[in-house]
Formats: C-alpha cells, structure tokens, sequence
C-alpha cells in the first residue's frame, strides 16, 4: 500500500483533532491552527488527485482491524480527491474573505468557537466525502448540521437565532428521512456498506422482491438530502440562513454544506442503488420536476427581493435547481453536468456573497437596492468582482456558468423525453438570472452625486479582500475557459463509481 | 494570420486602458489618445484584410469540441470595413460632441471596446466563437445605451438588454443542436449540416433555424422582437446612436448570414415554411417601420424607426436566398450603414448646435448650416433609393432578385412593399429638407444666425455622404468582388 492512500484519513482526523485542540487555545491560536489545517488538507489532496490520476482506479481503506462486511470504510477516487481539493480551496477563501468582518460582528469570546465549527464543518465534509459507509456517513450528516447551526448563529441577533432554528427544524426533518431510509435498506440487505449495499440492491432489482419497501427508500433518502440542501419546494429555512449570517458562514453555507448532502445524493445514486436501480424508479422524474420547479421559483424569489444578501441566496434555490435538474436527467452527461455545476455554483455564490458584503459596508451596513446606488465606485474591487459573479451566473462565454449551461443543454439534447421541458425552462431562468443579477450591476454602477471614488477602501486596508476577490475571479475564469480537464476528470471519477 | 487576432485585442485593450486609467481632466490627451487608437486599429485591420487571408486561426479550445476559431472570408471583408469606417467617423465627431456630454473617458473607453469586440465578429469562424463575442457586443455596447443615466436611458437600457439576451439564448439553443447535427460547426459556404440529419431530423432542424433566424433577428430589430431599438438607440448620445443604429445592428445581419449560409445553407431553407414565415416578417417590418418613422415627431427616434425598416430590407434579401437579392443585401448593408451615420451624425450636430429635438422645430435650419442640410438631403435621397445614391443600386437589386425569384406571391408582392416603403422614407426624410431649406413666407429671416458646426463635425458628415453616392456611382467594383463567394453560397 502506498503512504498516499493514508491521506484520506490524515485529513479527516486532522481537521477532527484541530477542532478538538482548537477548544483549549487562544483566539488567534485557533485562527493559526484553522488556516494551516485547511491548507494541509488542501496540500494533501491535492496530492492524492494526481495519485489518483496516475492510479486510474479507485481504492478503499479499511479503517480499524475489521475487514469488509463488519469494518468501515473510505473509499477514494479521482472525484472524491478533486472534490475534497476544491472544498478545502472554497473554505479557505470564504474564511479569507469574511476574516475583517467576522473580526467586527463577532464578540471576542465567540471567536475560537467559529474556528472550531468551520474546522468540525470540514471534517464532516471530508468524511461525507470519502466515506464508504452509510451509517458513518449519517453521524457525519448530523455533525455537519450540529457545526452549520453554529456557524449560522454565532452573531447573535434575532434573526440568525430564528434562521438557526429554522434550519434546524428543516435539517433535522431531512437527517430523520435519511435516517429511516438507511434503516430500511439495512433491513432489506443486512449490510451498511456501500459496496455491499449495491450487490444486494441490484439482485433484489432482479428478482424483483421488496419493490415498494425499495421504492420507498429510495424516495426517503432522496427526499431527506433534497430538504438538506435546500431544493424547492424545501428551501424556506435558506434565505433567512444565508442572508443574515456572517458572511463566511454564508459562502460556506451555500457553497459547500449543500454541495456536500448533494455529493452524497450522488454517490448514493451511483454506489448504494445503483443508477439502473434509480433511472427505473419515478423518484428521478420528481427530481427533475422539482429542479425545473426550483430554477423557476428561486429565480422570481430572487427578482422580488429587495435585500441584495436575501437575493443572492434566493439565486442559490434556482442554482441548486439546475443541479438536481441534471440529476433528475438519468444521464451520465446530466451527472456530469451537475457535479460541475457544483464546482461553478460554490466557486461564484461565495465569490458574489464577499463582493456582497464589500459592497454594504461601503453603503452604511444598509443591503437595500436603493442605498447600494454607486457601490461599485465606492469599493471598485467588491464592483469588478459582483459583476464577474453576476455574468458568470447569467452564463456569459468565458465564465464558468456559461460551461455548466453548455453542458445541462448537451445533456438535455440528449434525453428526447426530458429535452423540451430542460431546454425551456434553462432558458426561462437564464433570461430571469439576467434580469435579477443585471438590476443589481447598474444599481451598483450607477453614480450618485458627491462621492468621490474609492473613499476608505484602498488596497492597502484591505489585502486579505482584494487578493481574495482575485483568487476568486480567477477560479471561475479557470472553470469558464479550461473546462475541459475538469469534464474529462468529473468523467473519471463518476466511472470510477461503479 | 496574428494581425487579424491583433486587430481584434488592440482596441479592446486600449479601451480597458482608457477606462482604468485615472481620470485627470486633460481632455486632450484624452482625445488624442482615442484618436490613434482608432486610426491604429484601422491599420491593423486593413493589414490583417491584406496579409491575414489565408487559414484559420484557433486561439484555445472552450471545450474538445468548441474551439474560438478565427477566419476571414469575404463577408468579413465587407462588415469589418463598414465598421472600422464608420467608428473613425463617428469617433471624428464625438471629439467636438462629447465635450458637452459627462463620463466621456467611459465612454470613449467602452468605444474601443466595442470596435474590438465586431472585429472579433467579423473574423468568427466557427458558431460558438460568433456567439461569445456577440454576447460581449450586448454587454460592451449597453454602457452607451446608459450612457446618460437618466431614468429613462436605464429603463431602454434594460429592456435592450432583454431582449438581446432572450434573443441570444434562441440563437444558442440552436447551437447545440447544431453541434448535434452538424459535421463541424466552423462556418463553411453552403452548410455543415449533414444529409443524413436532414433527411432524419427535417422538422427539428426548420424549428431550429427558424429559432436562431428569429433570435438572432432581435440584434436587427425585426418584428415582433423590435421593441427595444426604437427606445434605445436614440437615448445614447449622436454619435454612438450613429454607430448603434448603423453598425451594431449589421451584427445581427451578419449572424444571419452566417446562421443562413454557412450553417444550414441556402438550399436547405429554400422552399420551406420556415423562410415564407420569415419573408412575411421582414415585409411586414419594412412597412410597419416606415409607418412609425412617419408618424413619430422627435428626429432621432424617427431615424431608429427608419433602421428597424431599413434593416428589414437586408433581412428580405437575405430570406430570398436568389443571387441577386444577396448582393442587393449586401449593398444595403453597405448603404444603409453610410447614410444612417451621417443622418444620425446631423441630428447630433443640430442638437449640439441647437438643441432641438423635434422635427417640426426645424424650420428654416437649412439656412442656418447649409452644408449640414445638404448632406442630410443628399443621403436621404440615398435612403429613399433615388439615383445616383446607393440606396438605389441596392434597392434595384433587392427588387429585381425578388422579381426573378419563384417564390409564390412575394416574387411581385416583395417589390411592391419596398416601393410603398421608400415613398413613406421620402415622406418622413424629406419635410426636415423642405421646411429647412423653404421655411415659408411668415419666417423670420433677421433673427436668422449661421450656425454651421465646426470642422470636426461636418468633415465626417462629408466623408460619409461622399462615399454613399460613390457607391451609387461605381458599384461594379463591390458587386465583382462579392460574386464569387456568392457563387459559393446561393
């Protein structure tokens, strides 16, 4: 065995373990010990995904002395490496990025805490990530709730406790559905490990035996990872959520804990059920509706908003449409399409919520439409990059978002059955993102008498922003023009599934 | 081949420099900057039309299958010397104009850009590249439509913005059907898509072109989708209207041509009902456009309204797809292109002089800028097709490429229309030369002052009108050098 295939689990107990020791340290200690974790774990999988590469199949590690059927497991392919990289890339940024904010809105006693969450956040994403287990995979589920309700409520005011319960409520309502699923499918196989969940799925698909109890397990922990990551008609706990949290909790909240459920959802299409399995049974169809339903509704949600924050996360409900819209194609070129558009969508929504956040500041901490009027000369940097995550979300050429559209339209043209209704509505909603995200770029580039430019804001005060934004800017660019290893990669990995 | 990619990026560059630039209030540097910036971009591209001939150029690869792929046909040739012409002109006269306008850096900057970003058009060579930078055009020229930020320029400014996205996310949706159906999606004369897709897949691929026809028609202004024009090229100062209205909107003739010829091709569509749909709607745009130039009072929105139907005089030569009707097109690309800026460039110089607005305001303003009113007479006679001018040669080819086709009705109701339309041209062109020249016997004539622009303004009005009744004159040299890719395409 090679020392790289250890990696997985460094990273798990690593950011476990910096959570746990971050408890008993200083507040800038813990700082210290976040940063450095994120970027080790980001070291190491960054390694294990040209291991992987070179590899070109995927392996599992047998956590403990126990083999197989009794042991747990983690598994890792070129996805599961890629995917880890990018949370680690997306986390470190977000946290980059909300530092002087959440130095500001955070008393002093809460601030090792926050480290502590995001790096508990981390582990449990890892483990969502790599593990080969469902049970392990539902205790790391709830850790994440447990670490995501205190990242939304640590500024303490009325709404993000509100906003923390709501999600809570919903949350737990989702881990609840996932739990019974998990049980019933241990009832009807007798296994919690994947692999061996599948073998045993696929005979039964055969013989034909327990079709409803499947069906119903099937429905249960789709439905319960939908609720998780906020797809329509599921969504009410977000807006509140994202909006009124800091602001890193916000680009970790939308662009990673909803990614994660769904990257579960993904594999447990592929690993425990079996794509055949779940393309046969009607729930991919309510998927796919209830995407096409999503990228509609969050769309008009987002347009009648009038809190550029609330709006912004109303725009992650369309997004998180389009991706379970992919899903619900039932197609490898569908799946592709989503997992990049996870990618797409994590890499602009936390990039549009910090230009968001350096846009309020320099309007008087106000989030109305009316009192943004100039931002964008006020801090041209927060400007450039709201305009760059808005183009991207409208799926101009060169940005990202125009790739995942590209690939969702290939998909669809694929799928003669799903063909009219994905193509339409792709196109209904890209004229709605338009309409909601341009409003805000003139609102923002529109001058106001009496202000000078840049006043305050400068790059000195602000290098840890700035270089954030860039990083940012230059991710999505990356995505938009040189999409094509990361499709061939995303193709890898999903094979490497079954 | 690098000069055509260097004619593309200078300007676009030197654009982005002249809006991060600080601003320093020197209005000359600033002026003079601008303007070798454009006689440079000019250069290049007449270096890249002379040397960058041969081959295609592929800058990266969007995906495997999407390459930004440029070429240089002889369709270029003739949209990129359009443009460049008409944006040192417009430019030209912008130097005196802009200096009673705000934001002028911006606007000069976004200028450039959007010089480059046509380039780029021109020189597309495959679907997906022609798209990209059409997009870009939507998004580099909305800051000239909000160029004066009053409630009204953004209210047009979004719905321009509306509308070119709907329309351009029609066109895209072709596109991946086209990637689907085609051999490549590189621009070849005659089509790329292949005869097995058509003989399977006829009534998607009619639906599909119908599609991008239609969405790529909303840049060109064609009914239903004209709305936008008519509100947003005439709140954008003069000279950028000049170069909305007589330019940017051949973007959209020229993604026709494109989309028509080099992608499903002209034999594909003949006969079938996507171009009868199509035929109607130019006609009925080229009446309907006439009708409201005719009854609207403010000159600038009158000469929008004159493009959305001047424009459809293209469009109808185009949905022809006879020989001679193309080569009419394409001389009305050219003609129409000339004479719009130079009217839109005299509106600009009689505001800017004057301040008025509506047409009924301009009696007697030929006695106070002759030269200016001559001009004006001069390309709205071209406009109405009378000879010499080159309205009418690309009229009589319009009509008789109609004529001679056997398309049921439109082959004598086409030339009908256009004859009808070009007596309303002269009916909504003509009064502003009549009443300037002939104010009447109760005008008057002491409190009459000369008011002639300055240099800077009438010279481009010259040069424009000069070279619209030079190619009246002297068409052969255009028609010889058209006729052998049209050999190719229809």
């Amino acid at each position: 065995m090679d020392f790289v295939q250890n990696f997985p689990f460094f990273s798990i107990i690593l950011s476990m373990f910096s959570g746990i020791i971050s408890s008993v340290l200083p507040k800038r200690a813990a700082k210290w010990v976040n940063t450095v974790m994120i970027i080790l774990v980001g070291i190491f999988s960054f390694i294990l995904l040209f291991y992987m590469i070179g590899r070109g199949n995927s392996y599992t590690y047998m956590m403990g002395h126990f083999p197989a059927p009794w042991g747990n497991e983690i598994r890792v392919g070129v996805l599961e490496a890629g995917m880890a990289l990018f949370f680690c890339i997306i986390m470190i940024l977000s946290l980059f990025g909300g530092r002087k904010k959440l130095d500001e809105e955070l008393e002093e006693s809460k601030h090792s805490l926050y480290y502590i969450l995001a790096d508990l956040m981390l582990s449990s994403l890892l483990a969502l990530v790599y593990t080969n287990d469902l049970f392990t995979a539902y205790v790391f589920v709830e850790i994440n709730t447990i670490a995501a309700c205190g990242l939304i409520m640590i500024r303490r005011n009325g709404r993000t406790i509100e906003a923390a319960v709501r999600y809570m409520i919903m949350s737990l309502l989702g881990s609840g559905m996932l739990l019974m699923g998990i049980c019933m499918l241990y009832d009807l196989t007798g296994h919690l490990l994947m692999s061996n969940i599948h073998e045993q799925v696929s005979a039964l698909a055969v013989s034909g035996e327990y079709h409803v109890p499947l069906l119903v397990t099937i429905a249960l922990m789709s439905v319960g990872l939908a609720i998780k990551s906020a797809l329509f008609p599921f969504h009410a706990w977000l807006p509140d959520a994202y909006g009124y949290s800091t602001v890193s909790s916000a680009a970790i909240l939308s662009s990673l804990v909803s990614k994660g459920y769904i990257f579960l959802l993904i594999k447990i299409i592929y690993r425990v059920i079996g794509i055949d399995v779940f393309d046969g049974s009607r729930i991919i169809d309510m998927l796919f509706a209830f995407g096409l339903m999503g990228m509609i509704f969050g769309s008009l949600s987002a347009i009648k908003e009038n809190d550029v924050r609330r709006m912004i996360a109303y725009s992650s409900v369309a997004q998180i449409g389009y991706i379970y819209m992919g899903i619900g194609m039932g197609t490898q070129a569908g799946m592709e399409a989503s997992v990049f558009h996870i990618l797409t969508h994590a890499a602009t929504k936390s990039l549009l919520f910090i230009a968001a956040i350096g846009l309020t500041d320099v309007s008087g901490g106000s989030r109305k439409f009316i009192d943004l009027t100039g931002a964008a000369y006020r801090n041209r940097w927060a400007g450039v990059a709201f305009a760059v995550g808005s183009l991207s979300m409208v799926g101009v050429p060169l940005f990202s978002g125009f790739i995942s559209k590209l690939l969702f339209a290939q998909a669809a043209v694929q799928n003669h059955v799903k063909m009219l209704p994905a193509l339409i509505v792709l196109g209904i909603s890209t004229v709605l993102n338009a309409i909601y995200f341009m409003k805000t770029v003139i609102r923002i580039y529109t001058p106001v008498e009496g202000t000078g430019s840049g006043e305050g804001v400068t790059f000195k005060n602000m290098k840890i922003y700035v270089v954030t934004l860039v990083c940012f800017i230059i991710l999505n660019v990356f995505l938009g023009v040189s999409s094509q290893p990361v499709v061939n990669l995303i193709g890898q990995g999903l094979a490497m599934f079954s | 081949m690098q000069y055509m990619i260097l004619s593309v990026f200078f300007p676009v560059l030197a654009g982005v420099y002249l809006l991060i630039k600080k601003e320093r209030g020197n209005r000359k540097y600033l002026l003079v900057s601008t303007g070798a910036f454009l006689v440079i971009t000019a250069i290049l591209v007449v270096l890249a039309l002379c040397l960058g001939r041969e081959g295609m150029f592929t800058l990266f690869s969007l995906t495997e299958r999407l390459p930004i792929l440029f070429k240089i046909d002889e369709i270029s040739v003739v949209f990129s010397v359009l443009a460049v012409l008409i944006f040192l002109c417009a430019g030209f006269f912008s130097f005196e104009y802009m200096k009673q306008e705000k934001w002028e850096k911006k606007y000069y900057g976004f200028y450039l850009i959007i010089l480059g970003v046509l380039l780029a058009l021109c020189f597309a060579g495959n679907l997906i590249t022609f798209y990209l930078f059409f997009e870009l055009l939507t998004l580099s020229s909305f800051p000239l439509v909000l160029h004066e930020r009053s409630k009204e320029a953004v209210m047009s400014g979004l719905k321009y913005l509306f509308y070119s996205l709907c329309g351009a996310y029609m066109a895209l949706f072709g596109l991946y059907f086209v990637e689907r159906y085609g051999n490549t999606l590189t621009f070849s004369a005659g089509g790329v898509i292949s005869d097995q897709a058509v003989s399977n897949h006829m009534g998607v691929l009619l639906l599909v072109a119908f599609l991008m026809i239609m969405g790529f028609s909303v840049k060109a202004g064609m009914f239903p989708m004209h709305a936008w024009l008519p509100s947003a090229h005439p709140v954008a100062p003069a000279p950028a209207s000049a170069v909305l209205s007589a330019v940017i909107v051949k973007a959209g003739v020229l993604a026709i041509v494109r989309v028509v010829y080099f992608v499903f091709g002209a034999s594909f569509l003949r006969g079938s009902w996507v171009q009868t749909v199509w035929l109607t709607l130019s006609l009925f745009t080229v009446f309907m456009g006439s009708l409201l130039a005719y009854r609207e009072p403010v000159l600038k929105k009158r000469l929008a309204y004159s493009t959305v139907s001047q424009i459809s005089y293209i469009l109808f030569g185009l949905a022809v797809m006879e020989r001679e009707a193309f080569t009419g097109s394409m001389l009305h690309v050219l003609a129409h292109g000339l004479i719009k800026a130079a009217l839109f460039l005299c509106a600009g110089a009689i505001i800017f002089k004057t301040g008025k607005t509506r047409v009924e305001e301009l009696r007697g303003i030929g006695k106070e800028m002759p030269v200016l009113m001559i001009c004006y007479t001069f390309v709205s006679l071209g406009l109405i097709g009378i000879p010499p001018t080159g309205g009418f040669i690309s009229k009589w080819y319009l009509a008789k490429g109609a004529l001679t086709s056997a398309i049921p009705v439109f082959y004598w109701l086409g030339p009908v229309i256009l004859l009808v339309s070009a007596l309303l041209t002269a009916g909504y062109l003509l009064p502003v030369t009549i009443q300037g020249f002939f104010p009447g016997e109760d005008y008057d004539y002491g409190a009459l002052q000369k008011k002639e622009p300055s240099f800077f303004m009438i010279f481009p009005v010259l040069i424009l009108t000069i070279l619209s009744v030079v190619i009246g004159l002297l068409p052969e040299g255009v028609i010889g050098y058209l006729s052998q890719i049209i050999e190719k395409i229809v």
